[in-house]
């Protein structure tokens, strides 16, 4: 049963700079800096493509990483794209 | 899903680099934070700033509707305003915005022309400059 | 304002103008030498009474200006000096485009800057003060100018700060004359202004490219120690130091973000001003490039 569909902005309007193993990052439209530790710079790469719900989600970061296998990996990613909402980087589409 | 080619890459091949590891965190983990001004007052500095009309090296003027600082009691002109004017109003009024409350409209825009007219050196200069400032 | 003076400080210039005439004197007095202000760009401090009044009746200083910050308390007359200093930080915190402010001293040896970083009490301004008596050219006590463009760091040799224990101890070291007025019983306990060396003013003008950046902490008892800062963490704490990071949008993200990933941290605990200095030293020796 598919869920909401997540959006991030494209990576034209945000700045990043690595700084030992973290994201810098400037989100130009609302003129905010975030310091991101992964997986979260990795979901805004991906939702930058595209919205998608939570289940496509992992599909992708499953294919273009080595996801370390976990349980309850999906309530764990909705806790990510909560952090990330509340940060007004994702926005529910 | 393991890279089905790299069992069979020949030496002089690159072979396409390992997909980084990634972990997804505990429910309750932390990978956002957003930085926030250290003091919350400094935050929205057209905020903090003013503008007193006219500027006290020229207390007692009246002003002109274009402006322009004339003797008290000229015909036409305006009373020195009851207080600075923040930045915020300043922007709105040169905007074209409404008069601030309980200023007369007629008083506030001699005050829009008076500050479009300030000059560098004068008493709520850098509070216009920075209003021009784009972000 | 009845009694006004005018000064260039680095970039920027100020017009102080007060009510009454002690402040102004003070001034003067302590910032002989300084050169002349550029009009173009000046700030206006006003030292001002809070009603009219105030200003024979237990005399007390609001201080106004270009910026300010409602709700300040005012300031007993006698303390004048630490108003005006007051006014003209304010005038900086709040009104500076051209630069990203950090609360940070700065000093210079060679072409490259030193930067030390923390809240009130870590020593910045103290550690500053003494280097820039033993060979280094004092940039600043307070504010670190980081110039969006370049990257390199602008002075500010406003007059330093010093309070409490550190006033001796310049004291021993400075002639009289360099000194301001003793202040007792302000907001920030007891103060004194030191003019800065005469080579920083005379050299006010010349920018550095900055080399190493501190976070010292002192207490009584703490054993000396250093821990290097990585980037990240050394990004979020000058973005704490700073009262414009945000407002200044992309140019200081870019700035700051430069400025971590190409100048190495350290933190630095030391319990007296001699090891300080030593760590200091040993630091910027041990420094590559």
């Amino acid at each position: 049963m598919p869920g909401s569909r997540y959006a991030a902005d494209a990576p034209h309007l945000l700045r990043k700079v690595e700084l030992d193993g973290l994201t810098a990052l400037f989100h130009l439209p609302s003129g905010t800096t975030h310091i991101l530790a992964p997986p979260a710079p990795e979901i805004l790469a991906v939702l930058g493509e595209g919205p998608a719900d939570a289940d496509t989600l992992l599909d992708a970061l499953r294919s273009r990483y080595a996801l370390v296998e976990q349980e309850g990996e999906r309530s764990a990613l909705l806790a990510r794209l909560a952090e990330l909402e509340a940060a007004g980087l994702v926005q529910r589409a | 899903m393991k890279n089905p080619r790299d069992d069979r890459q020949g030496p002089e091949i690159r072979e396409p680099s390992r997909r980084h590891v990634l972990a997804l965190g505990a429910a309750a983990a932390s990978t956002v934070v957003t930085i926030k001004p250290a003091m919350a007052q400094t935050a929205a500095s057209v905020l903090n700033c003013q503008i007193p009309v006219p500027a006290p090296e020229a207390a007692g003027s009246y002003v002109a509707s274009d402006g322009s600082l004339v003797p008290p009691g000229t015909p036409g002109a305006v009373p020195p305003a009851m207080r600075p004017l923040t930045g915020e109003e300043a922007k709105q009024l040169l905007r074209g915005g409404p008069a601030p409350a309980g200023m007369d409209s007629q008083a506030a825009q001699a005050y829009a022309n008076y500050i479009r007219r300030l000059q560098a050196g004068m008493s709520g200069f850098t509070c216009y400059a920075s209003l021009q400032m784009p972000r | 304002m009845r009694h006004a003076i005018a000064l260039r400080i680095g970039p920027a210039s100020f017009r102080v103008g007060s009510s009454w005439r002690g402040p102004i004197e003070a001034l003067a007095k302590l910032y002989d030498g300084y050169p002349a202000p550029d009009r173009a760009s000046a700030f206006t401090v006003r030292l001002e009474p809070e009603r009219p009044w105030r200003r024979w009746l237990r005399p007390s200083v609001a201080v106004g200006g270009d910026y300010v910050l409602p709700g300040a308390s005012p300031l007993a007359l006698e303390h004048g000096l630490l108003a005006a200093e007051m006014g003209m930080n304010l005038q900086m915190a709040l009104g500076q485009r051209r630069h990203l402010l950090l609360h940070a001293s700065t000093v210079e040896r060679d072409g490259r800057a030193l930067l030390m970083t923390g809240h009130s009490g870590a020593g910045k301004s103290t550690l500053a003060a003494i280097l820039g008596e033993r060979g280094w050219r004092l940039m600043g006590d307070e504010f670190a100018l980081l110039d969006l463009g370049s990257g390199r760091l602008h002075p500010f040799p406003r007059a330093i700060s010093l309070k409490n224990g550190a006033i001796a101890l310049l004291e021993t070291i400075v002639p009289q004359d360099r000194f301001g007025p003793m202040l007792e019983g302000t907001p920030k306990g007891t103060l004194r202004h030191l003019r800065p060396h005469a080579e920083a003013i005379a050299r006010m003008n010349e920018t550095a490219e900055p080399a190493m950046i501190l976070f010292p902490r002192f207490g009584a008892d703490l054993p000396a120690g250093v821990r290097p800062v990585g980037p990240a963490e050394a990004f979020v704490r000058l973005t704490q130091s700073s009262t414009n990071y945000v407002d200044l949008g992309e140019p200081a993200f870019v700035a700051l973000t430069g400025l971590v990933r190409s100048v190495p941290a350290c933190a630095i605990d030391y319990g007296d001003t001699e090891t300080a200095i030593g760590l200091v030293g040993d630091l910027w020796r041990g420094r590559t490039s």
